[in-house]
């Protein structure tokens, strides 16, 4: 697959590493019960809030974090399609480890 | 030459400091400003030129051919309603001009849904410095200009 073309003056599609640190930042890939791409931001629905980690997910070079109870939200900019699909892979090549 | 950025509805132009969702209020994806409707059936129109890059019935990005890429949010909190109330005019991919129909929707609606139908108008990824010529908070038509992004 081609990569994502530059639209918006950033960079193009983000690197694996940043679904990886943001997987991390959520608890982990058995933390995360869900995650859908909106426009700007990842919805992620979590089993324990207290394993998401904030500097984690800041350091992983998102916009910003909001929460309510399980409900996560990475605010990542417009990319975020692209991001909920490298860990939706993500998620995917380590369940198949199990 | 700085694109100017034109009012998707016809409304108030409020500013994003009062948007309850301090993903637009604290500017985390770009600085910008919002647009009160008018409480009545209407069209959600293209604030530039350029490609309709997303659509979703509660937002959309349009990107100008120079890569500016600019979102509007058709009310707060109304991914909720899962695009109850949101007729899609445009599809995604197309080319659109500025003001051109993209969404159709009743901010009454929203508003009796208990959800805030202001739409934030934002310059992606953009700095503050970036935008000019903002409007004051005050009337607006559609189409008329919000500020300019260079």
């Amino acid at each position: 697959m081609d990569p994502e073309p530059n639209q918006t003056g950033q960079s193009a599609r983000p690197a694996p590493t940043k679904a990886r640190a943001i997987i991390d930042g959520l608890g982990g890939a058995e933390n995360i019960l869900e995650i859908e791409p909106c426009i700007t931001r990842l919805r992620t629905e979590v089993r324990d809030s207290t394993l998401v980690n904030e500097a984690v997910l800041k350091s992983a070079g998102v916009h910003g974090v909001s929460r309510r109870g399980a409900i996560v939200q990475v605010i990542v900019g417009p990319e975020a399609d692209i991001l909920a699909q490298d860990i939706e892979d993500q998620l995917a090549t380590e369940e198949d480890q199990f | 030459m700085a694109l100017v950025v034109g009012s998707p509805v016809s409304g108030t132009v409020v500013g994003l400091a009062g948007v309850s969702d301090p993903v637009f209020s604290t500017a985390m994806v770009g600085p910008g400003t919002a647009v009160d409707p008018v409480r009545a059936p209407g069209e959600v129109c293209a604030p530039i030129a350029g490609v309709l890059r997303k659509l979703k019935p509660h937002a959309f990005i349009v990107v100008s051919d120079d890569g500016h890429g600019v979102l509007v949010h058709l009310g707060i909190d109304t991914v909720r309603l899962d695009g109850e109330g949101f007729r899609l005019i445009a599809t995604e991919g197309d080319w659109v001009a500025a003001g051109e129909p993209i969404v159709g929707w009743d901010p009454a609606a929203v508003a009796g849904q208990g959800l805030s139908p202001i739409c934030p108008v934002i310059a992606l990824d953009a700095t503050d410095g970036a935008l000019s010529e903002r409007s004051q908070p005050g009337p607006v038509e559609a189409g008329e200009p919000l500020f300019s992004w260079s």
